[in-house]
């Protein structure tokens, strides 16, 4: 038997979902963009004043059952390629986000640079734990095509998928070309899409007009897209679980049939954030009691609606400090135990920083999280009869002598049911040995792995043709080197 | 000829027990001078494993395995250097080795027995729960360099205490060495009791007591 966290029943999550259908076609969506609705009215939805748009049942089911049921983010290197529907464990993307690298060694932020989200992005690349990167930056220096610069430095930097975010529509083109490039043409990304990008409704059911030429101009391009909804428990959406993620779901679904009016078949990711408000300090928390039962309820939404489901969770934590541990830890395991498909792991400071160290915290909780989901296997191998034999057979003096510390078996089974590191970042030693190492902290530790794993570790360059490519789609939209 | 030196090695760092045992005979069979299987082949490679445990390459399992397959092998060795009546090597030192009074664990202490058996040394295992007065009793007997005891409860340490009065009393205190280890033991508390090393593990007793029995050599 394998583990599972569930805690919705299906009758429940039908209430949900007819819920979302009832709101779509009750309440409406708030569309900016007249075309957009023109598509819709065209298909089948009532439009009334202000562009509210109100969505038949039937439309929306057909829109869904259209929708596949698995996604693939492609990276460099096929190998790495994740085939979301058909793997064993929820796959973990850590997300680099522009504001702040937080440096853990003197507890200090600072502004981010490139080089904070190259290193990031090559650790991510090392650390076969990570599935890929999600890049969002707006550095100051590339004042814009961000997207662009952010793609170009997760792909120079790891050979796992690189997914982005974007803001801005005019973007997509040369991002779009850059990934044509990359897979070795329009047709081959066609086949591997190596270019993911997310784009927000906003809440409470709506979407902007900048938002609507973003779902067009991934569907006109091929660009696998993921529709965000954002709607923090009662601010931009109910403060109850259940009517919140109603609410969510009909945006995400209005997203779903805008994009299957304009290309039917092609696959959709759903991002859904689960956030609280804090009413004492208003701020907008992804780590609070609230997150962690959302948390909690993703893979169950994720296998009702039948769309992968890439679910964020960021401590609000702003230090490497036991909140940030309890805060990651009780995010990312009921996400992982509910059957997740990805998981996009933000750094701190409610994804206001990032940090490199963290990455090695995280790389454990995913390793011990994975084992969990393993369950425990009962097998005449593991109930180990012949080796307790073996052992007990062992006498001295009328005593038992024998211990399992000399048994094959033993070596057979320790890494496969226990998962032990072999590095030192998680101190296990005796007291006496950890203040020969210098007793030093988990940070500390971990900072020396970060710089022994960049020093080390080089991730496959690009070839010079491509890189030549590159320089020539950087002509063409005029963007700077 | 075979490369029974390489082989052996080789049988060692793969926990091979049943292989050692073969190569070791066959070895013998063609010619081999046990003594030479012991210091070049057997001796070496149980260190070679002892050192990767060491650096945290390899499991506890791993060094038993191969400290098993290391030790039958040397049994062979040993065994026919006795039909022969060909001389052994002179231990490298004499070692008295128990779990104190009251505390019956026995794991660490059997691991670092084979250890020091196979690193050349005559180790003399008084078992488990044994009185301090036995730890003296002994040393005496078999003019041991070094006492060593193992205590895993905080409840029975205070033996390892009575140990060094009962070694002082017997008048040898300051000719034997005393070590201690187990999971109630650390470097604080063997300064506290006066003893003279502190072992986080086998293999670090072992390089303790090769330092210093090589000085006294």
């Amino acid at each position: 038997m394998k583990p599972k966290l569930e805690i919705l029943s299906r009758e429940e999550l039908d209430v949900i979902y007819q819920t979302a259908l009832y709101l779509l076609k009750n309440v409406g969506v708030a569309i900016e963009d007249d075309k957009t609705v023109k598509l819709l009215t065209d298909n089948g939805c009532d439009v009334g004043p202000h562009n509210i748009v109100y969505f038949p049942e039937w439309l929306v089911k057909d829109c869904l059952n259209s929708t596949p049921k698995e996604v693939t983010l492609c990276g460099r290197d096929p190998s790495r390629d994740l085939r979301i529907g058909r793997q064993r464990y929820p796959f973990i993307i850590p997300h680099v986000l522009n504001v702040n690298y937080y440096d853990a060694l003197t507890c200090t932020y600072r502004t981010t640079t490139k080089k904070d989200v190259e290193d990031f992005v090559k650790v991510c690349d090392f650390l076969d734990t990570m599935d890929g990167v999600w890049v969002l930056t707006m550095l100051p220096e590339f004042k814009e095509m961000y997207m662009f610069y952010d793609f170009e430095m997760g792909i120079h930097n790891t050979t796992k998928p690189v997914c982005t975010t974007t803001l801005e529509p005019e973007s997509i083109e040369p991002t779009y070309e850059l990934a044509a490039s990359v897979a070795g043409g329009k047709d081959e990304l066609k086949k591997r899409p190596l270019l993911t990008i997310c784009f927000c409704a906003v809440s409470p059911l709506s979407w902007s007009k900048k938002g609507c030429e973003v779902l067009k101009a991934s569907a006109r391009w091929g660009i696998q897209p993921a529709v965000t909804t954002e709607a923090p428990m009662g601010d931009t959406g109910p403060i109850t679980f259940a009517g919140n993620i109603a609410q969510k779901m009909a945006e995400f679904l209005s997203g779903d049939v805008i994009l299957q009016l304009l290309n039917k078949g092609m696959p959709v990711i759903w991002i859904n954030v689960h956030e609280s408000f804090d009413q004492r300090t208003s701020m907008v928390n992804l780590a609070s009691h609230g997150d962690f039962i959302q948390a909690c309820a993703m893979g169950q939404i994720e296998k009702y609606i039948g769309v992968p489901i890439i679910s964020p969770i960021s401590p609000d934590s702003h230090m490497l400090d036991m909140q940030e541990s309890y805060e990651l830890a009780y995010t990312l395991l009921p996400q992982m135990l509910g059957g997740n498909s990805i998981i996009v792991v933000h750094g701190l400071d409610t994804t206001r920083a990032f940090n490199n160290e963290l990455l090695l915290l995280l790389d454990d909780m995913v390793i011990a999280a994975r084992r969990i989901l393993d369950g425990i296997d009962v097998n005449p191998d593991t109930l180990a009869i012949e080796v307790i034999k073996n052992v007990c057979s062992k006498m001295q003096d009328g005593k038992r002598v024998g211990h399992f510390l000399d048994q094959r078996h033993t070596l057979s089974w320790y890494e496969k049911e226990h998962r032990p590191r072999k590095d030192a970042v998680f101190e296990k030693h005796s007291r006496e040995k950890w203040i020969e190492l210098r007793s030093k902290s988990f940070v500390q530790r971990a900072n020396e792995r970060i710089k022994e794993i960049l020093k080390t570790h080089k991730p496959e360059p690009l070839s010079k043709e491509l890189e030549a490519e590159i320089s020539k789609i950087r002509k063409k939209y005029r963007i700077r080197g | 000829m075979v490369d029974y030196i390489r082989l052996i090695r080789e049988a060692i760092l793969n926990y091979d027990e049943d292989s050692v045992k073969r190569l070791v005979n066959e070895a013998i069979e063609k010619g081999m001078n046990p003594l030479e299987i012991l210091d070049k082949g057997l001796t070496p490679a149980i260190r070679e494993v002892g050192d990767k445990f060491g650096k945290e390459e390899i499991f506890l399992t791993e060094l038993l395995l191969a400290a098993n397959a290391c030790m039958a092998g040397a049994e062979i060795a040993k065994q026919k250097l006795l039909e022969k009546k060909q001389k052994t090597n002179k231990p490298k030192g004499m070692i008295v080795l128990g779990t104190v009074q009251g505390d019956v664990h026995n794991i660490g202490k059997d691991i670092f027995k084979v250890l020091l058996e196979i690193s050349g040394y005559q180790v003399y295992d008084l078992g488990i729960d044994v009185p301090a007065e036995n730890f003296a009793k002994k040393a005496i007997e078999v003019n041991a360099d070094f006492v060593a005891s193992s205590a895993l409860l905080t409840t029975t340490r205070p033996q390892q205490k009575l140990i060094e009065e009962k070694l002082r009393e017997a008048g040898i205190r300051g000719k034997v060495k005393t070590i201690v280890g187990g999971g109630a033991t650390d470097k604080n508390w063997a300064k506290e009791v006066g003893c003279d090393f502190y072992a986080t593990d086998a293999v670090e007793g072992v390089k303790i007591i090769r330092k210093v029995c090589e000085k006294l050599q």
